[in-house]
């Protein structure tokens, strides 16, 4: 009975979302209210149980369960210290809150910020960069004609998108002509990531659909 | 003390995260997944400030009897409702995301998933209007644009390959006349004589081009995706993170300081 009634939502915040595609009316406006509103509140518990629980609470529960609270400080060692850096991070991340020490929030900022670009700099050498390389040199005679005509595709739209986007020349002689071929490149890529996102959002689509077809609508007759 | 302390934070946790790079020993060896924690601990508390950002507007609303104070109502006890189930289903199941517990059986499947999955699926409406007006075959890019768009949709579509001899047809006399009007705008003989020739062979293609492509498009699209669009985003990306790199770099070195305004 209660999967019923929970369909019945489901169908309701559905259909209320749907509605839309008529004009912007209060059915939407509730359903959308009611989205930002629980998906916040979905990603704060997401947060705690996820992130603070077991990343900061974690590692001081069996300490504190074992000796208590007074005990627990002399029992601490480095992997219970150490996360009073991060601690401290986050509490002035929320110090933003009281005016007078808002600034310190800088600090908090300051640690994403670079933990961000270090990330950038070891996440793209690591992740793209170098593998995407190592990827696109290819051998450009495999043997079989099909597979070398596509290795040398993508070696050519690889090294000509590049080109395109290579601003420290004019684009003219050489580079105009591989610059141009790089855009024709880019306009495919484009394309078929269109049609592919497009593809994405119309099988979501079927399945909203199938969902009131066949789980909704079969739930009149249960 | 107000900008310098700020500047070596950054410059510290950055440099280091490139230095563990390459020292894989300890203590740097370990540096990486430790500072890692700590990014998702301290970044995660940023949330908090965008859910007080988020109630503090929905209140001020309320507080100013706004016309849509009672979507902003709705907004604060959902939040409240969802954040005091996933709390009691914690507290009962240890995690309100264990597959036991109430707030992932219905909240999650019957409230979140339903919403979400709406949300983007009226994108696909939007999506395809936006097409109508920004795909037009004004030259040869566009068109490939349009064309690609087109295989690659139409080839990921059961039963896609009904429909390619109509849009093989339409794409390739749209093709013919774009060659028509530039053979018209031409002024030398030999460009014009060019230009029909190749409308000539556009419209002469459209049935040997339909019979090939109800056989081979759903091959064509995965074709388009895995060859030119890997080749051209693979330039895209190597383009990006580069850009990133050197932006990193900037952050790391204290040249870029926007963030601290």
């Amino acid at each position: 009975m209660v999967e019923v009634i929970f369909i019945w939502i489901a169908a309701g915040l559905t259909l209320a979302i749907f509605s839309f595609l008529y004009k912007d009316n209060p059915f939407y406006k509730v359903a959308e209210h009611i989205y930002v509103g629980s998906a916040a509140a979905f990603w704060f518990l997401y947060l705690w149980f996820f992130d603070v629980e077991p990343k900061i609470l974690g590692p001081f529960k069996e300490v504190f369960h074992k000796y208590g609270f007074s005990g627990m400080w002399a029992h601490f060692g480095a992997e219970q210290w150490i996360l009073f850096i991060p601690i401290f991070l986050s509490i002035c991340m929320l110090l933003r809150f009281i005016p007078p020490t808002a600034w310190l929030s800088r600090w908090a900022i300051a640690f994403t910020v670079g933990m961000a670009a270090g990330l950038g700099v070891t996440g793209a050498l690591q992740g793209y960069i170098i593998p995407q390389t190592q990827a696109t040199l290819l051998p450009l005679w495999t043997g079989n004609p099909l597979t070398s005509f596509n290795n040398l595709i993508i070696v050519i739209a690889t090294l000509a998108t590049l080109f395109y986007f290579f601003f420290s020349k004019e684009h003219k002689g050489v580079l105009g002509v591989f610059s141009r071929i790089g855009i024709t490149f880019i306009m495919i890529a484009f394309g078929a990531s269109f049609g592919y996102t497009v593809m994405a959002r119309v099988s979501l689509l079927i399945g909203r659909i199938h969902f009131l077809l066949f789980e909704w609508l079969s739930s009149f007759f249960h | 003390m107000k900008k310098e302390v700020p500047l070596i934070i950054t410059f510290i946790s950055g440099f280091l995260l490139i230095v563990a790079l390459f020292i894989p020993h300890e203590p740097f060896g370990s540096l990486q997944e430790r500072f890692n924690d700590w990014y998702i601990i301290v970044s995660g508390f940023t949330l908090i400030l965008g859910v007080d950002s988020l109630l503090l507007y929905h209140w001020r609303k309320i507080k100013t009897k706004d016309k849509d104070a009672p979507y902003s109502i709705i907004l604060i006890i959902t939040f409240i409702t969802v954040l005091l189930w996933g709390i009691y289903s914690g507290v009962k199941h240890g995690n309100p995301f264990a597959p036991a517990s109430t707030f992932l059986r219905y909240f999650y499947t019957y409230m979140f998933v339903p919403l979400q999955a709406t949300m983007f699926a009226l994108l696909a409406f939007f999506i395809a209007s936006a097409a109508y007006r920004a795909f037009r075959a004004r030259g040869l890019n566009a068109t490939l644009l349009l064309v690609s768009a087109g295989l690659v949709m139409l080839g990921r579509v059961p039963k896609g390959e009904i429909v390619v001899p109509f849009f093989i047809a339409i794409t390739l006399i749209l093709i013919a006349i774009i060659f028509v009007l530039e053979a018209v705008a031409r002024v030398s003989l030999y460009e014009r004589l060019l230009y029909f020739a190749l409308a000539l062979i556009s419209l002469i293609a459209i049935i040997p081009l339909s019979i090939l492509l109800r056989e081979y498009l759903p091959a064509l699209a995965d074709w388009i995706m895995n060859v030119p669009q890997l080749g051209a985003k693979r330039g895209l990306f190597i383009g990006i993170w580069l850009g990133a790199i050197a932006m990193a770099i900037r952050i790391i070195l204290g040249i870029e300081r926007t963030y601290l305004k």
